[in-house]
C-alpha cells in the first residue's frame, strides 16, 4: 500500500460532502466497541466465474470416502511404471500402447525445457469431459511430463538431455505428485521426493550460450502450483494441463492426424465429449494467425500464471488478482488494482497501468529474473522473452488509463 | 543525538509534493456488536490442553497455551504412533527426500553443525518437530558443536527456508540464514511453536534480503518464544491473517520493521526488544484481508532506538512498511482495542507511538470491505509505559522524501514550523485526528485513545498531539504552514480527554499464561 498524501486530487468540497453524507461518526459513543470480526465477504464480481465450480473436488482427499480403484505402488525407478520403452541412451523413450502423447496448445513456460507430455488411463477406466477444469480422471491414471534440454534450442530434436520426470498419479485419495531425475547416463530416472538442482547450458534461440542452475521441485513443492482449496481451504491437488480448451487440437498417432480428444474418444478412454463445434479452444498464444492479441495474452496468463491466481487458488485468494481466462472483471484482473502485497522495487504501483507495460507490476514480476520479485514462484531462472513481449504488447494495447 | 534543524528542510519542495487526503465514506463504526474478548469457545476437538511443550521429550505437543482457557486446535498426536528421524550435515538430500514422504507425528533431529540447502524445506504433513542444537548467535552463518544453522545462500531463487503448511508444527533451536524469500513461513497453519530459533541475513539493509523472518499466516494459535530476526527486508517477526498469536522473550534488530502484528485476532505480545529497526513494533490492519484485527496487548517490550534507514523504501514499492520513516516506535494503524503497557519508548527518531487511520494508506473504503470496513482505528489505551526521551526530534534521520514517505515529510514539515513556535520534538503519542472520519472537531478524543500513568522525560510539556491530519495537511499543500500548524493540537499528559479509563471489556488474551 501507498500513503496518499500525493494524489493530487484533493476536494474540500468533497470532504464537506462526504462529512455531510455521513454523519455515521457517532460523537456520543465514542468507546463504542468495534466489531471485533464478523468479516464482510465481498460478493462482487470476482468470485464470478469460479473456474472449478464443484466436480472436480467430489470425492477426492475430502469427502472421507476414497474413490473405488486399487493404490498405485509408487516405483523406486521411472521404468517401474512400464509407461515407457526405450531410453534417452538407445533412442529415445517411446510411450507404450495405452500412454497416449499430448500436447497443449499453449504451455507453461519452464526456462525453455522441452517437455513431452502422456496421459495413461487404466484399462476399464475412462475420463469424463469437464468444460472448464482439467477432465475428470479416473483412480490409476497416470499423467507424466519430462523435461529436457537439447544443446542447442535451435535444434530441439538433436542432442536433447532429459532431466526429470514428474508423474502425477491419481490415488482412491486423490493426486499425488512424485519426481524422478535422469540418471547422467540417461538410462534411467530414480525416485527423488526431495527434488534435485543441476546445472543446465544450452545455445538459445539467438545463438548465445546459457547456463543456469536448474532446479527439480521436491514432491511436496509440486502442491505450490498443484492445487485448489477445498471450502475447508485446504489445499487440494489438481492437475493442470488437461484441460479440454489446451487438449482440442490435432497431434499426430499412428502416422494419422488427429484432434486429441477425439481421439481419446476414439479409445473409449473419454465420455461426454460434446460435438467438435461446442468444445472449447485455447489458441497458440505465439501464433498470431491463431487468434486476436487479447486472447492469446489472455491464454499465456491463464497456462502460466492461473493455476495460482484463480479464486480457489492459495495466492489468488491472498492477492485478489484472478488471471483464469474466464475472469471478465478488470480490477481483479489487474487494472488500476493494488497488490495485496507485492513487496519493494516491483516496477510500479499497480498491476496493471493499462497502456504501460513499463509500470505494471505483472508485467515486471514476469521480466525480472531477481528472486523474491519474479513470477512464477517456482520452475523459473531465467525469463521468457517471447511471453514477456506478449504480456507488454497487451497490456500497451489496452486502451491508456491513469490509476489513481 | 543529533537534532534535526527543521528550517533547513526544504519546505517549498515538500509543498509541491503533498498533496492531500481524499476521504469518500463513511465507515460503519455504529454497529453494536460486541467485541469478542478473546475468550469465545474455539475449536472443538480433542486436545492436549494446558500441555507444557516446553520439554523437550516425547511427541509433539500443542502450543502449550491455555489460550482461552483450555482449547487448542482439533490435532493431536498423543495415541498415536511417532518416530524421530536423526540426521547429520552431509544429509542434506537424504533430508529432503524424508521431509517430502513424513508419517505424520514425526519429529526431524537435526545435530549441531552447518546444512546446506539448494531448495526450500517443504512440509505438507501435521504433527511436524524439526529440532537442532541451539539457534547459535548473531552473524554466525555456519553452525558450531552447540548450533544448528541451515543455509540458503545458493538455493534456488525465491525459495522460502522452512516451508510448512500442517497442524500441530514445532520448530526449535536452529538458525535459518540467506533465506531467498521468508526464513520460516508456516501458512494456513494450527497450534504453531516457533522456540529459539534465529532468522538472519548475513548483510545488513540489504533490500534484496528476504522478507520476513518468522512468518507464522492465515494460521491459528501461534506462538513464538525466544526467537531473534534480524535483516529482513520486510518485518523480522511477523504475524498475520492469525488468530491467537504470542510473541514473547524475542529480539528482532536491523529490519525494516522489527515486530509486525498485521490482520491479526488476539495477540499477546510480551518481553520482546525491538530495537535498530526502521520501526519497532507496528499493530495495523492492511485493506483486502477478511480478518479484522483486534484484541492486541503489547506488554513489557523494549522499542528503543529504532532508527535505521528505511532499506525497503526504493521506487516502485508497494509494501506497507517501505512508506514508514525512519525513527518510527510503534504505530497503529486501522486496528483497535489494543493495550500498550510496561513498554519503553527512548530515542526514536521521529516519534514513539502513532495511532493512525487506515486510510491514510488506502483512502477508497471499497478496498477494506474485505474486513468489514476496518479502516478507522480505535479503543487504544496506553497506560504504565515509560518514555525515556530522546525522540521525536529528527524525523525520518531527516532525509525526507515526500513520495516514498510522505508521512514523515508532513510531519517533518509542519514540525518545522512547530520548532519557530517552541515545540521542540514530536509528542510521545501522535494521532492523526482522522478517526471516526469526519468528526466535529469539537470531540477532542472521539476514538476513546487512553494514556494514562506513564513515565515520561523531565521537562516534558506537551506529551500527546491531534495532528489533525486533513487540516493541516490541506493548510500545508496550500503553503500555509502557520495555518497547518494551528490545525495540530498539543496536550499536557494528564488532565485531558485522553486521561481515560481504557476500553470494556478489558483483554484477557494472556491472562491464563504464567
Amino acid at each position: 500500500m501507498r500513503t496518499s498524501f500525493v494524489n493530487p486530487r484533493l476536494s474540500v468540497v468533497l470532504l464537506a460532502l462526504v462529512l455531510a453524507a455521513c454523519g455515521s461518526s457517532d460523537p456520543e459513543n465514542p468507546g463504542s466497541p468495534p466489531d471485533s470480526g464478523t468479516p464482510v465477504t465481498d460478493a462482487g464480481p470476482e468470485d464470478a466465474g469460479v473456474p472449478d465450480a464443484g466436480p472436480v473436488d467430489a470425492g477426492v482427499l475430502d469427502a472421507g470416502t476414497p474413490d473405488a480403484g486399487p493404490v498405485t505402488v509408487i516405483p523406486n525407478t521411472l521404468s517401474g511404471f512400464g509407461l515407457f520403452t526405450g531410453t534417452p541412451a538407445d533412442g529415445g523413450l517411446v510411450p507404450v500402447e495405452g500412454n497416449v502423447p499430448y500436447t497443449l496448445s499453449t504451455a507453461l513456460f519452464s526456462d525453455y525445457a522441452v517437455k513431452s507430455r502422456t496421459l495413461y488411463i487404466p484399462p476399464g477406466g475412462v475420463a469424463h469431459y469437464q468444460p472448464k477444469d482439467a477432465l475428470d480422471l479416473p483412480v490409476g491414471t497416470l499423467i507424466t511430463k519430462t523435461f529436457a534440454f537439447p544443446a542447442d534450442l535451435r535444434k530441439p530434436d538433436q542432442d536433447v538431455r532429459l532431466i526429470e520426470t514428474r508423474v502425477l498419479v491419481r490415488q482412491p485419495t486423490g493426486w499425488q505428485a512424485w519426481p524422478y531425475v535422469w540418471n547422467a547416463a540417461q538410462t534411467e530416472a530414480d525416485q527423488v521426493a526431495g527434488g534435485d538442482s543441476t546445472t543446465v547450458a544450452f545455445i538459445d534461440l539467438e545463438g548465445k550460450s546459457r547456463s543456469f542452475e536448474y532446479s527439480v521441485p521436491s514432491k511436496n513443492q509440486c502442491l505450490i502450483c498443484h492445487h485448489l482449496q477445498d471450502e475447508a481451504g485446504v489445499q487440494v491437488m489438481h492437475p493442470i494441463g488437461v484441460k479440454a480448451r489446451y487438449l482440442h487440437h490435432p497431434n499426430t498417432y499412428g502416422g494419422v492426424e488427429r484432434d486429441q480428444l477425439e481421439y481419446l474418444a476414439s479409445l473409449g478412454k473419454l465420455d461426454g465429449l460434446p460435438p467438435a463445434a461446442e468444445l472449447p479452444k485455447a489458441p497458440d498464444a505465439f501464433d498470431p494467425s491463431a487468434s486476436d492479441l487479447s486472447t492469446r495474452a489472455r491464454t499465456y496468463l491463464d497456462i502460466n500464471c492461473a493455476h495460482c491466481h484463480n479464486p480457489k487458488g492459495t495466492a489468488g485468494i491472498t492477492s485478489r488478482l484472478f488471471l483464469n481466462i474466464d475472469n471478465a472483471d478488470l480490477f481483479t484482473l489487474g487494472e488500476c488494482k493494488r497488490p495485496g502485497s507485492a513487496g519493494s522495487g516491483v516496477g510500479g504501483t499497480f498491476d496493471i497501468v493499462p497502456g504501460n507495460h513499463a509500470e505494471s507490476i505483472l508485467w515486471y514480476r514476469m521480466h525480472t529474473e531477481e528472486s523474491g520479485k519474479m513470477m512464477p514462484q517456482i520452475g523459473r531462472v531465467v525469463h521468457h522473452a517471447e511471453g514477456s513481449k506478449l504480456i507488454a504488447d497487451w497490456i500497451d494495447s489496452l486502451p491508456p488509463k491513469t490509476c489513481k | 543525538m543529533p537534532r534535526l534543524q527543521w528550517t533547513r528542510a526544504s519546505s517549498a519542495a515538500l509543498l509541491a509534493l503533498l498533496g492531500a487526503l481524499s476521504l469518500t465514506a463513511c465507515s460503519d463504526d455504529d454497529d453494536d456488536k460486541k467485541p469478542d474478548a478473546g475468550s469465545q469457545p474455539v475449536d472443538a476437538g480433542t486436545t492436549d490442553a494446558g500441555t507444557d511443550a516446553g520439554t523437550d521429550a516425547g511427541p509433539p505437543v500443542d502450543t502449550g497455551i491455555p489460550w482461552d482457557g483450555g482449547s487448542a486446535g482439533d490435532f493431536s498426536c498423543q495415541g498415536k504412533a511417532t518416530a524421530t528421524l536423526t540426521f547429520a550435515p552431509g544429509q542434506e538430500q537424504e533430508i529432503q527426500n524424508q521431509v517430502n514422504t513424513l508419517a505424520e507425528c514425526t519429529t526431524i533431529q537435526l545435530a549441531a553443525g552447518t546444512f546446506t540447502f539448494k531448495n526450500a524445506i517443504t512440509i505438507r504433513q501435521n504433527g511436524i518437530t524439526i529440532k537442532g542444537a541451539g539457534k547459535g548467535v548473531k552473524g554466525e552463518g555456519t553452525g558450531t558443536a552447540s548450533s544448528t544453522v541451515l543455509v540458503f545462500t545458493t538455493a534456488a531463487a525465491n525459495s522460502n527456508g522452512l516451508d510448512v503448511v500442517g497442524k500441530r508444527f514445532e520448530v526449535s533451536d536452529l538458525a535459518v540464514w540467506n533465506a531467498k524469500k521468508d526464513a520460516v513461513r508456516v501458512e494456513s497453519s494450527v497450534d504453531v511453536v516457533m522456540r529459539r530459533v534465529r532468522t538472519e541475513w548475513a548483510e545488513a539493509d540489504k533490500e534484496s534480503n528476504g522478507k520476513y523472518g518468522l512468518y507464522p499466516v492465515k494460521s491459528k494459535y501461534v506462538v513464538i518464544d525466544e526467537c531473534e530476526a534480524y535483516n529482513a527486508a520486510d518485518a523480522g517477526i511477523y504475524v498475520g491473517q492469525t488468530e491467537y498469536a504470542i510473541v514473547r522473550n524475542s529480539v528482532a534488530l536491523q529490519n525494516v520493521a522489527g515486530i509486525e502484528i498485521e490482520n491479526t485476532k488476539y495477540a499477546y505480545v510480551i518481553g520482546n526488544t525491538a530495537r535498530d529497526n526502521t520501526t519497532g513494533l507496528v499493530v495495523f490492519d492492511l485493506p483486502g484481508n477478511p480478518i479484522k484485527g483486534t484484541d492486541i496487548r503489547v506488554v513489557n517490550n523494549i522499542i528503543t532506538d529504532n532508527n535505521r534507514n528505511n532499506f525497503a523504501s526504493v521506487a516502485a514499492s508497494s509494501s506497507t512498511v517501505s512508506q514508514v520513516p525512519a525513527g518510527t516506535g510503534t504505530f497503529i494503524l486501522a486496528s483497535r482495542r489494543v493495550e500498550l503497557t510496561g513498554n519503553t519508548w527512548e530515542n526514536n527518531n521521529s516519534l514513539d507511538v502513532a495511532v493512525l487511520s487506515g486510510l491514510i494508506i488506502e483512502q477508497d473504503p471499497a478496498q477494506w470491505v474485505a474486513g468489514g470496513l476496518n479502516f478507522a482505528s480505535a479503543d487504544i489505551n496506553i497506560h504504565d509505559n515509560v518514555f525515556k526521551g530522546g525522540s521525536g526530534d529528527n524525523v525520518d534521520n531527516g532525509k525526507l522524501d515526500a513520495q516514498r514517505r510522505p508521512l514523515g515529510a508532513l510531519v517533518a514539515t509542519l514540525y518545522t514550523f512547530g520548532e519557530t513556535q517552541g515545540t521542540r520534538q514530536v509528542e510521545h503519542l501522535v494521532w492523526d485526528g482522522v478517526d471516526p472520519f469526519g468528526h466535529p472537531r469539537t470531540d477532542v478524543n472521539p476514538i476513546n485513545i487512553c494514556f494514562t500513568k506513564n513515565t515520561l522525560p523531565a521537562g516534558t510539556t506537551t506529551a500527546i498531539v491531534d495532528l489533525d491530519l486533513l487540516a493541516a495537511g490541506t493548510a500545508v499543500t496550500g503553503g500555509d504552514l502557520a495555518g497547518g500548524w494551528a490545525k495540530t493540537r498539543h496536550y499536557a499528559a494528564t488532565g485531558t480527554a485522553f486521561d481515560c479509563a481504557g476500553f470494556s471489556p478489558a483483554l484477557t488474551i494472556g491472562d491464563n499464561i504464567k
